[in-house]
């Protein structure tokens, strides 16, 4: 039996910070996981999804919240989706849980540590977003539950647009500090 | 303390408040709302500069952004910035500006001696001169003359102000927010478009600022304020102003430059300027238009200037520029300006006109003169007569000179946009294939008069509109009356004796353009360049179409048969640190830690970038007096006991799907079909033209679960191919890939001790014994008492060696585990130099030998390239000549004399031949110093490696001069038959 107990740690340091309209914290408690559709097994999963969440799988570029709220579907391209939650730092059981729920008819991978999770919320959002951000991020252009990939400062982000001006940040884990860093300067420089 | 002696009533100034600046260290004031340019005119201050070649007194030319003489250094070190026009500069307080290219004072430039000296400093001449010889061109003659000629200087300070960039979207760009644009802006906003509307000048309205039209009965002035305020207050419109627009990309992309706190005595810490990425789905081009000089003698002196500045000092800054004031013109704008003058009180000693027609208007106490032009002036650091050709002599302080204007059609052309000469107006007009969704209207567009170009505007805007499927509402179009702009074709005064300045910028004259014309250079790009015509800051906004003009005489042909050159991006200039933005420093670029890097540094490593990560380089311990002595310490402890490294960023790519086998088959050269579960492989990708791609292992952790590593360098580029393979050679195939490189921590745990030391991490039952867990195994298992983990019985060190995974946030805790249990072994983590030469030493390939020029075979991994099945680039990789017998090989090296090292980037020739490249057998690819035999050994690439073992071959540095004697030997110095690693 080992001796040793491995403790997790944030990889921003739970990061958190307010400035004036604009809040930005590090959601260290969050479980990513992939859930890859198979060849030809859509209908299936559009099922299995429904099943699992009492939601349908969203279209792409869209999320969804499952019925009891507890998670997110994010439909990242045809044949890929993401389904994020909360969980506890030291858990790491969250792709048996969701391969669980979604009754083994997707390849689930467990993203959880591939990524950091900013949130990114107050009115001055989206003005700190536009120094950063190519995408289009005007609320009738990109709607409440809107994820898109794209790119912010050479880092590939994910970007949820989860209520009025709120938005989660999704990149690398291992450019964390790179990622933080281009966010807080936007911040600052808009302020 | 200058006084203001030229500043007269009204303009668009706040007089309630003063603002203090030097020039050339002397005080001066000014007003909010003034430019430099405007705050010197009206403290007297006509002479500015001198002349870039001839060192001649310039003074300000224009009012706007076309300023080709008017640069100074703005601001002191380390903020001082050359080359900044007087004329777009915004007035603070506090504000510093020097005047430059001069030796001693502005006023006495002793380098002014080379206007003496014009007639051997023609055009070309340095082309045609100082030919010998040949070795005092750079040290000698290219110095003086780049001392003696040029523009400011830069502090060579670190730039303290700090920029940024961003991203916009709209569905209408409009470009310049004179009347078109207002108008245009005001019919897109009211129809509940988003619009941004974009003005280089601090204070939008173009024109009506500067002139004293009316519309719908109120000034233009007014009419513009009361729009901008309407614009101002809608949502769905973005104003900026102090933005220049100045490139057009493809796909309605458009760059804009916005100066956020130039006009700012400090930045405050805030961007000094923002680089915008404009994404539009239209664009309405209303950038106005630009006046033009006509070419006369002496036309260069402080005092001359374009008419339509002349009435933008006098109407908007309240500044007149002389207080006898001359106006010479070809055209009935012109005219406005001697009304306007006199409206003001100016006085106006005369007005000239080219053209022999009856006067457009009637000046109070001013002589007309018609049919007539200005052959020379006089003054010695400004304007104080003019002489016409009929010889008369008026005195005059300045000069107002109008020669028509043309449009500025240059972002039309930034697209191979080809302008059409209008002979109604005398000027290019927008033409050819504009950008995609690009229009154009008003003076930009050739309306050069006020009411034609509110319609112009307003009715673009709602024809785009129509086009966005935007209904537009219906509103009543500002209206104006349609001033005259009738113009002449007259580009120069042909009966001036002396010299005519058309370029003033970079001091090219009307002889200039006829002699590059008598020398051949004919075609407008090679006029260009070879009198350097239309370059540097200005881009020769107010020079060249009057040089196209001179040239179309010289040989005969139209203006339009003549041609432009091709306008490129930028419009106008942009600070080298804006085209940087905020990447500087250590955020030049991202970079990524691995998880155990908190530790690495709380354990003296060295870090070093590989790619965009930061690795430990090694980890120095106390006593240690170089880095040699920490890595070979490193090597010896991980080959005696245990060493640890953390190895999470070689690439790491989760592929799932009943065809992964198939498509992994079909990737690699070597068979993946019947890999077992709870087995690892080591596979070798080849370019689809037969060249190694990259290496790495291949785990099966499920039926239908793989996970494949890749070398770090290659980590995006291998997903990218595997996803290009998954989506277009193979869609039938069900697979997905998605990457977990930072979602592992992994380290390699290698050494005898390697079994014992993960013993105490496993959970039980897992048997990590040689039976249950052999070399080349792989499993998912619990560590620490119930942590997820992977283990790899892998081996890049050459000893008994396993890679562990745990979740990335586990990484750091993970690394301080692995040694608080190797602490009875003595267990020591190791950075990338000691793997490196346990790299070298097992014979293993890596980037320096994957360079994208060799080949399996060269590698030794001939065998590797299965016969049995098809793979990407296998048909290529069978051609003869990557296959030839005396093919290179991957071999070792030792040097005869072990105390000599070897070098890499050595080549090898064979002993007795002459060193010469025509003898090359081959290069040294990697050496490292191994502690464990006591000398330098490589790896490198010879012809015929394979056979030759035990030759000696001189290995040869010519860069260096350095040559050392080595023996050919297997490439795999340590444990050559594997039987440490496989325990």
């Amino acid at each position: 039996m080992a001796d040793f107990t491995l403790t997790a740690e944030p990889f921003l340091g739970r990061f958190e910070q307010h400035y004036d309209d604009v809040k930005l914290r590090e959601i260290y408690d969050v479980a990513v996981v992939s859930a890859a559709i198979p060849l030809r097994k859509l209908t299936a999963a559009k099922k299995a999804v429904r099943a699992a969440f009492g939601v349908d799988l969203p279209e792409v570029g869209l999320s969804a919240l499952s019925q009891d709220s507890a998670m997110r579907i994010l439909r990242l391209g045809t044949d890929q989706a993401f389904v994020v939650f909360p969980r506890a730092q030291q858990d790491t059981g969250a792709e048996p849980h969701i391969a669980d729920l979604l009754g083994g008819v997707f390849y689930t991978t467990d993203q959880s540590d591939v990524w950091v999770t900013l949130e990114l919320s107050g009115a001055g959002a989206r003005r700190a977003l536009e120094r950063i951000c190519p995408l289009n991020l005007a609320p009738d252009a990109f709607g409440i539950g809107a994820v898109a990939r794209t790119s912010m400062e050479h880092l590939g982000t994910v970007i949820i647009r989860t209520c009025d001006d709120s938005f989660l940040l999704m990149s690398a884990s291992s450019s964390a500090h790179s990622f933080l860093h281009a966010i807080e300067t936007s911040i600052a420089n808009t302020a | 303390m200058s006084q203001q002696t030229h500043r007269i009533s009204g303009g668009l100034i706040d007089r309630s408040s003063t603002l203090g600046f030097t020039f050339n260290g002397k005080p001066m004031q000014g007003h909010p709302g003034d430019t430099l340019a405007s705050a010197l005119l009206a403290n007297g201050q006509r002479l500015v500069g001198r002349g870039f070649k001839y060192h001649r007194p310039r003074g300000i030319f224009t009012a706007g952004s076309e300023e080709p003489n008017a640069l100074i250094e703005l601001r002191s070190a380390p903020h001082q910035e050359p080359n900044t026009r007087a004329t777009v500069t915004e007035l603070f307080d506090g504000l510093t500006a020097t005047s430059q290219n001069h030796r001693g004072p502005l006023e006495f430039d002793f380098m002014a001696v080379t206007d003496l000296l014009y007639p051997f400093l023609s055009i070309g001449f340095y082309y045609k001169t100082f030919m010998w010889p040949k070795a005092f061109w750079e040290k000698i003659y290219e110095p003086i003359i780049r001392s003696s000629a040029g523009l400011g200087s830069l502090s060579m300070q670190e730039d303290p102000d700090t920029y940024d960039k961003g991203f916009l979207h709209c569905d209408l760009l409009v470009i310049g927010a004179g009347p078109a644009g207002l108008a245009a802006a005001l019919t897109a906003a009211r129809s509940g478009a988003q619009v941004i509307l974009a003005d280089e000048d601090h204070r939008a309205g173009g024109r009506l600022n500067a002139e004293t039209y009316d519309i719908d009965g109120i000034s233009g002035t007014e009419w513009a304020a009361q729009t901008l305020a309407e614009l101002s207050a809608m949502d769905n419109v973005r104003l900026m102003v102090r933005t220049t627009v100045y490139g057009a990309y493809d796909h309605g992309v458009y760059g804009a430059l916005e100066r956020c706190t130039d006009h700012l005595a400090s930045s405050d810490g805030k961007p000094r300027q923002v680089l915008w990425r404009i994404y539009s789905k239209r664009a309405l081009l209303t950038a106005g238009a630009t006046e033009r000089p006509i070419a006369f003698g002496n036309n260069d002196r402080p005092g001359i200037m374009l008419a339509g500045a002349v009435r933008t000092y006098v109407n908007r800054y309240g500044v007149t520029p002389g207080k006898q004031v001359a106006i010479f013109t070809n055209n009935d704008d012109g005219w406005r300006t001697a009304t306007d003058l006199a409206a003001k009180g100016v006085y106006i000693s005369a007005v000239i006109d080219a053209r022999d027609i009856e006067p457009p208007a009637t000046v109070a106490g001013a002589a007309v003169y018609m049919g007539s032009s200005v052959v020379d002036t006089a003054g010695r650091r400004g304007l104080h007569s003019i002489t016409l050709a009929s010889g008369e002599r008026i005195e005059s302080d300045c000069l107002a000179i109008s020669g028509g204007w043309s449009p500025n059609v240059h972002l039309t052309c930034h697209q191979r946009g080809k302008p059409q000469w209008r002979d109604d107006i005398n000027a290019f007009v927008p033409g050819g294939t504009l950008p995609a969704g690009m229009q154009v209207a008003g003076a930009a567009n050739g309306a050069l008069s006020l009411g034609a170009a509110l319609r112009d505007g307003a009715d673009c805007a709602a024809r785009t509109l129509a086009d966005l499927g935007i209904k537009s509402k219906a509103s009543k179009a500002p209206t104006a009356s349609d001033e005259a702009h009738r113009s002449s074709a007259y580009w120069h005064v042909p009966e001036s004796r002396p010299r005519a300045w058309l370029d003033m910028q970079n001091d090219v004259t009307v002889k200039d353009i006829k002699q590059s014309y008598k020398e051949g250079f004919r075609s407008v790009e090679h006029l260009k360049r070879y009198t350097t015509l239309g370059m540097a800051t200005d881009q020769g906004k107010t020079s060249n179409i009057p040089a196209l003009a001179i040239m179309a005489e010289c040989t005969g042909k139209t203006i339009p048969e003549t041609g432009t050159t091709i306008f490129r991006p930028p419009y106008t200039p942009i600070p080298m640190g804006a085209l940087a933005g905020r990447a500087r420093s250590k955020d030049f670029r991202p970079y990524r830690l691995t998880p155990s890097h908190k530790w690495a540094e709380n354990n003296g490593a060295t870090f070093v970038e590989t790619g965009n990560w930061l690795r430990a380089q090694w980890f120095a311990r106390p006593g240690e007096k170089g880095w040699r002595d920490s890595v070979d310490r490193e090597v010896e402890m991980t080959h005696a006991s245990v060493g640890i490294c953390d190895v999470t960023t070689l690439g790491k790519i989760d592929i799932q799907g009943k065809d992964t086998a198939e498509f992994l088959n079909h990737v690699y050269t070597n068979a993946f079909l019947k890999l077992p579960v709870g087995k690892v492989r080591y596979g070798l990708m080849l370019r689809e033209d037969g060249i190694a791609y990259d290496d790495g292992t291949t785990a099966r952790l499920g039926e239908n679960h793989f996970v494949m590593t890749t070398t770090t360098a290659n980590a995006v580029l291998v997903f990218r191919r595997l996803e290009f393979a998954r989506q277009c050679l193979w869609p039938g195939l069900d697979v997905h890939l998605i990457s977990t490189t930072d979602g592992w921590a992994q380290f390699a745990v290698a050494g005898p001790n390697s079994r014992n030391l993960l013993s105490k991490i496993v959970d039980a039952p897992f048997d990590l014994s040689n039976e249950a867990f052999p070399f080349m195994a792989c499993s998912e298992l619990t560590i620490c008492g119930g942590t997820p983990a992977r283990l790899f019985r892998i081996s890049f060190s050459g000893e008994m060696a396993y890679e562990i995974a745990v979740p990335a946030r586990f990484g750091n805790a993970m690394m301080g585990a692995l040694m608080e249990a190797g602490k009875e072994y003595d267990a020591v983590p190791y950075g990338t130099e000691a793997l490196g030469v346990m790299r070298i030493e097992k014979g293993h390939a890596a980037g320096n030998e994957l360079n994208g020029q060799t080949t399996a075979l060269n590698l030794g991994l001939g065998g590797f390239v299965s016969k049995k099945k098809d793979c990407i680039g296998k048909t290529l990789s069978l051609r003869p000549e990557l296959n030839r017998d005396d093919a290179i090989r991957l071999v070792g090296f030792k040097p005869v004399d072990h105390s000599q090292t070897l070098l890499a980037g050595s080549h090898f020739i064979t002993k007795g031949e002459t060193a010469n490249m025509a003898n090359d057998q081959g290069w040294m690819t990697s050496v490292a110093y191994s502690p464990t035999f006591g000398h330098s050994i490589g790896l490198g690439f010879i012809k015929r490696g394979h056979e030759r073992k035990g030759e000696i071959i001189r290995v040869v540095n010519p860069a260096r001069n350095i040559e050392v004697e080595a023996e050919i030997v297997s490439p795999h110095f340590y444990d050559p038959e594997g039987g440490l690693q496989r325990g």
